[in-house]
């Protein structure tokens, strides 16, 4: 079985494992995280500074994380990256599939560090190295007095100028949970959400905003969007202040990424001081500060100006719902068919 | 047997890039997905089982085969008229009339599709003229729909059309139509009662070899149906990309494979059974 999913997955991602190899034979630990702005923030707050010592590290953009899951597996029989940030469920995935190390507390001292929410995030494997969370995103130009609520979108003289991604993309997972949530006490209970989300729906231009929902917004299409928050504060600071980003009232999910050490990684010990490195104070501090992703590390200092655009600032720390992911997981697929047949279907154009 | 050595390396080139692939595609369809979908080596036709139990399964195959055969027919309807000028145009400017009939293929499909998201959407040229001119009062939906999605395909099935029929308009015999004529049959009679007739094996291979690009679609679909247009193709995608579920996409994928061989077959038997088309393969 390995060999056929290596062959077949090997002969899929080769351009992109190309790159890995090379890096392997010139001696530089691979990571593997999302592509664009996030790299380019990343590397410069916290893969700099790791190479300053002396340890060079090659950056691979690994796509989306279910693209880097799938990295991993057709690599499995000869893995060509070190180290792995990914979303939590899927990394979830990856850690049942041996994929990646797991990462005891007694062998990671810098685990008493993280918080407890992305400790459990990541389960027996690696840990959560930032928060992000659901936010809404709307035009300020367009839309006045700034909303503060996800159902702003279900006003009627917002037809057709909302997009926001239907399950099984987790965007439209999490809005079904925090609606739930707000109706009925109780994110698994998606009946009490179906009144919200087929107003919403009735509004809805698209199921699969393309490029994104930012990019819809700035364009003039959408004036509504669902998005996350770290990209969302870049692009309203882009777009000086174009773009507005509210965590409405109704609450929000952690969508955690984790960092995770390859199973059988080739340069394990540059890969561990990585992850020591990324989950310490100092770097996670400078990414907060860059980009909004909340800090994992309990002792990171981050300026309470970088801390209130955070889901973590107290005020918002309420508004935050528990969300176990491995159970949404299991019930994922009977919300996504819950979703094509009274959601979509109710809303056509 | 020289035949077979002269062969060997295309052969070679399809066992690797075809063959293997989709015996390896085969192999995970045979595992299994958890409950939390992970993927554990297993040798299981459950994923088969659950999709074929699953009824939104055959929803999507009836919304891809309405799809690619509706667009299909489109595409060659519209494709038969720009096929009959180029056949009738002289040979100075067949050649050239030929090159842009199928221009679209030279560019590529995502780059015409985002260029049709800015041409059909709300804020699109289409919708502004309409607005502009009075005709209507606020935008059309032509994208994120069905609509936006058909447009999308027949302009992208056309110029495969378009080559299939040249090719089978070519053979006819232009005689025929002159005998019409000097029996006293106008233009359009010649067409309904001689050209027509006997197009109808171009006609028929052209629909069979769009619908089965059509049923392979993938780029239209996610693109243009702004998450409402659900067909197989995109579900796959969402199996393997979305719910990580490798099994299940893996059996779909197998599925609308062996969907697709039966259609070629088909399109097979009729290439041989119809004289029109065994006409094709003279010298």
């Amino acid at each position: 079985m390995r060999i056929w999913t290596s062959a077949l997955l090997g002969m899929a991602g080769i351009a992109a494992a190309a790159l890995p190899a090379a890096a392997q034979q010139s001696g530089a630990m691979t990571l593997m995280a999302y592509a664009g702005i996030f790299r380019e923030n990343y590397n410069d707050v916290v893969v700099k500074p790791f190479q300053a010592s002396g340890a060079p590290v090659q950056y691979v953009e690994g796509g989306t994380s279910a693209q880097m899951l799938g990295m991993l597996r057709a690599q499995k029989a000869d893995p060509q990256i070190d180290v792995v940030i990914m979303d939590v469920t899927t990394a979830a995935l990856a850690c049942a599939e041996g994929l990646v190390e797991k990462m005891p507390a007694a062998a990671w001292p810098i685990l008493s560090q993280i918080d407890p929410q992305a400790r459990a995030a990541g389960g027996e494997c690696g840990p959560g190295v930032m928060f992000d969370h659901l936010v809404m995103v709307y035009d300020t130009q367009a839309v006045k007095p700034a909303p503060t609520r996800f159902m702003a979108m279900a006003d009627a003289s917002q037809r057709g100028a909302v997009g926001f991604a239907a399950p099984p993309n987790i965007q439209g997972l999490a809005i079904t949970a925090i609606l739930a949530q707000a109706q009925a006490q109780d994110w698994r209970n998606i009946g009490a959400a179906m009144a919200s989300l087929k107003a919403i729906a009735a509004n809805t231009q698209t199921f699969d905003p393309k490029p994104d929902g930012y990019t819809m917004i700035l364009n003039g299409q959408l004036r509504f969007a669902t998005g996350w928050n770290a990209r969302a504060q870049l692009y309203r600071d882009q777009s000086q202040g174009r773009i507005g980003v509210v965590l409405p009232e109704e609450g929000t999910i952690f969508q955690i990424n984790t960092i995770n050490v390859v199973a059988n990684a080739k340069n394990r010990a540059r890969a561990a001081a990585f992850v020591n490195h990324a989950l310490s104070a100092e770097p996670q501090k400078a990414f907060t500060e860059r980009m909004f992703y909340g800090p994992t590390n309990t002792t990171a200092q981050v300026s309470p100006e970088a801390m209130q655009r955070t889901a973590l600032a107290p005020e918002f720390r309420n508004r935050v719902i528990a969300l176990d992911w491995e159970e949404m997981l299991k019930l994922r697929d009977g919300w996504n068919q819950r979703w094509r047949r009274e959601v979509i279907a109710a809303a056509p154009r | 047997m020289i035949g077979w050595l002269l062969a060997a390396p295309a052969l070679a080139v399809l066992a690797l890039a075809f063959v293997w692939p989709m015996a390896g595609l085969f192999r995970i369809s045979l595992n299994r997905t958890t409950e939390t979908g992970a993927m554990e080596a297993a040798v299981t036709t459950d994923s088969y089982a659950r999709l074929v139990g699953d009824d939104f399964t055959r929803e999507l195959v009836l919304n891809t085969l309405t799809l690619a055969a509706s667009s299909a027919a489109i595409a060659v309807a519209l494709a038969l008229p720009i096929a009959l000028l180029v056949r009738g145009a002289s040979p100075r400017w067949r050649g050239l009339l030929a090159l842009a009939a199928v221009a679209p293929l030279l560019v590529s499909g995502t780059a015409r599709l985002v260029g049709w998201m800015a041409i059909l959407g709300d804020q699109g040229m289409i919708n502004a003229l309409l607005t502009g001119m009075g005709i209507s009062t606020g935008p059309l939906a032509l994208i994120n729909n069905w609509t936006g999605v058909r447009i999308g395909l027949v302009e992208s099935l056309m110029p495969y059309a378009v080559l299939v029929l040249l090719a089978g308009l070519g053979r006819l015999d232009p005689k025929l139509e002159e005998a019409a004529a000097t029996l006293g049959a106008n233009r359009a009679r010649t067409f309904l009662r001689v050209t027509l007739p006997l197009a109808a094996p171009a006609l028929l291979a052209a629909w069979l070899l769009t619908l089965v690009l059509g049923i392979s679609a993938f780029i239209t679909p996610r693109l243009m149906g702004g998450g409402r247009v659900f067909v197989l193709a995109t579900e796959i995608y969402d199996l393997a990309l979305e719910t990580v579920d490798w099994p299940g996409a893996a059996a779909l994928a197998m599925l609308l494979l062996g969907g697709l061989l039966a259609l070629m077959i088909l399109r097979g038997v009729v290439a041989a059974f119809f004289p029109g088309n065994r006409a094709e393969k003279t010298p």
